[in-house]
């Protein structure tokens, strides 16, 4: 059971590896290029820390959001200085992983979870830069930017939310034993899984 | 909950840590001890970009070619001269034929101005209040930081960062980018700056804004830019043509005047681009700007 469970648990983390990669890549290299109005991006990869620390807990939560605002601080063609994404996302994962307990019980707590989650990260992300200097963060910029990628951000959750609940799903439903299981929500399923841990 | 009583040392290390490196970083600057980390950003990520831009570039074209129709549109109308190319470059079913077309633009507008280019593809664009695209040439192209970059029609922006295999761009409507600029036939300069995330969000077409040194310079709405290049030609080298002046403001109690400008190259569809790896013998003075519209004509 311990060596299924590990196996298991390492998997995971290759598969949220590789969501976040990909969430990054499609970032930069389709959603920052769109010419939506007021030239304004859903943040995928916020998205993709909320869904996975809602799926995973806050502890996997904040190492999560750790480690995909660090590779958004390296990944070209930012311009900021290293560790204003990683924090801003560790902080989002560790609370949105905080009320992953209340996702079985309401439809709706996930849809919020991303619109506060969009409205803490660019805020958190603009009051970071402020700190720092950063030409780009004023409080002009962060008025009229902020309620349009909150928006955006609540719009394409459900897309990314799916995904992400998919590939997870997938890769823990293939890895089951019991037959049936691949029937369950991928919310329910998570809490199963909790309970055995 | 064990878990959480667990997960918030984890949590205190980890944002220690982010802490630690924004100020490492932020101190350090352009030599900042954590470049490496950056260039290894770039060693990963630049091919995975690269790859996917491969995918992605040609359905991207085809979106960019919808959703400026309306604007090139307008353009056309006014510019009566221009609509003939323009509908001709719409109309193009095949996109091979239009990337051909810009890059030959391209050698036109770096040939007139003894420029010497090498050119390359966007691949991403940067997240957040950042105004940055990733190059898909890098060092092994014999580009360096500091280097002006222009699309066919003008200025796009310089060089800040170079990776093995891409570059990125800090464009020129980014709001931490500063340009020297020459208004044309004049010797009045100033400076341009640029507004943030492409100008877009205010509805304008005008994403930068120009101040002349000069407060008692003629200024009015249809002069055309030129950069007026730095020292040493870098960042910017001279005469790359920037945009026309749409409007100007004169703030009450400033001693200048701006002026909003609309730039000649596409910053919401950037594709093909040019590295000017090599600056002109000489300064091109205004030889680079295309032939200047007569009124009503």
């Amino acid at each position: 059971m311990m060596t299924s469970a590990g196996a298991s648990s390492a998997g995971r983390n290759l598969t949220a590896a590789l969501v976040i990669v990909a969430a990054l890549v499609v970032q930069v290299a389709v959603a920052d290029r769109l010419p939506l109005p007021g030239s304004v991006t859903p943040d995928l990869v916020l998205l993709t820390v909320v869904a996975l620390a809602l799926l995973n807990g806050e502890l996997v939560g904040a190492i999560i959001g750790f480690c995909a605002g660090l590779a958004a601080d390296i990944i070209p063609p930012a311009d900021h200085e290293i560790g204003r994404y990683a924090l801003v996302y560790c902080l989002i994962g560790y609370a949105c992983g905080l009320v992953s307990a209340e996702m079985d019980r309401s439809s709706v707590a996930p849809f919020l979870a991303v619109a506060a989650g969009g409205l803490a990260g660019m805020v958190l992300y603009a009051g970071l830069g402020m700190m720092v200097g950063d030409p780009r963060a004023t409080w002009a910029n962060i008025s009229r930017l902020v309620p349009l990628s909150v928006l955006y951000d609540v719009l394409a959750s459900p897309f990314v939310v799916w995904a992400v609940l998919r590939v997870a799903h997938r890769f823990e439903g293939g890895r089951a034993s019991r037959p049936g299981r691949n029937d369950l929500p991928p919310l329910k399923y998570r809490a199963m899984s909790r309970e055995q841990v | 909950m064990n878990h959480t009583r667990r997960s918030r040392p984890v949590l205190a290390v980890l944002l220690l840590l982010s802490l630690v490196l924004i100020t490492v970083d932020h101190r350090g600057r352009q030599n900042s001890p954590l470049r490496g980390l950056r260039l290894a950003g770039a060693a990963i990520f630049g091919p995975i970009e690269n790859a996917a831009a491969a995918v992605v570039n040609p359905v991207g074209s085809t979106v960019d070619d919808f959703t400026n129709a309306p604007s090139q549109k307008r353009r056309a109308d006014r510019l009566q001269r221009e609509n003939q190319r323009l509908q001709e470059q719409l109309m193009s079913s095949r996109l091979d034929k239009a990337r051909a077309g810009q890059l030959n633009r391209l050698l036109h507008s770096a040939g007139l101005g003894g420029f010497k280019i090498v050119a390359a593809e966007v691949i991403s664009a940067g997240q957040g209040f950042e105004d940055t695209v990733t190059l898909d040439a890098g060092s092994g192209s014999g580009i360096h930081p500091d280097m002006t970059v222009m699309a066919a029609d003008g200025l796009v922006g310089r060089v800040t960062r170079v990776g093995p295999s891409t570059a990125t761009v800090m464009l020129a409507t980014d709001a931490g980018s500063q340009v020297g600029a020459r208004l044309e036939a004049s010797k009045e300069i100033g400076v341009l700056q640029g507004t943030g995330r492409r100008g877009l969000s205010f509805g304008t077409t005008a994403p930068l804004s120009f101040q002349l040194l000069n407060a008692n310079a003629p200024l009015w709405p249809g002069q055309r830019l030129v950069t007026l290049g730095s020292q040493g030609d870098r960042p910017y080298v001279p005469g790359v043509p920037i945009g026309t002046v749409e409007r100007v403001v004169k703030t009450p109690g400033s001693l200048t005047r701006t002026a909003y400008i609309r730039p000649f190259a596409h910053f919401t569809s950037l594709d093909v681009v040019a590295v000017v790896v090599a600056p002109p013998k000489s300064d091109p003075h205004d030889a680079v700007l295309p032939p200047s519209p007569r009124p009503g004509g």
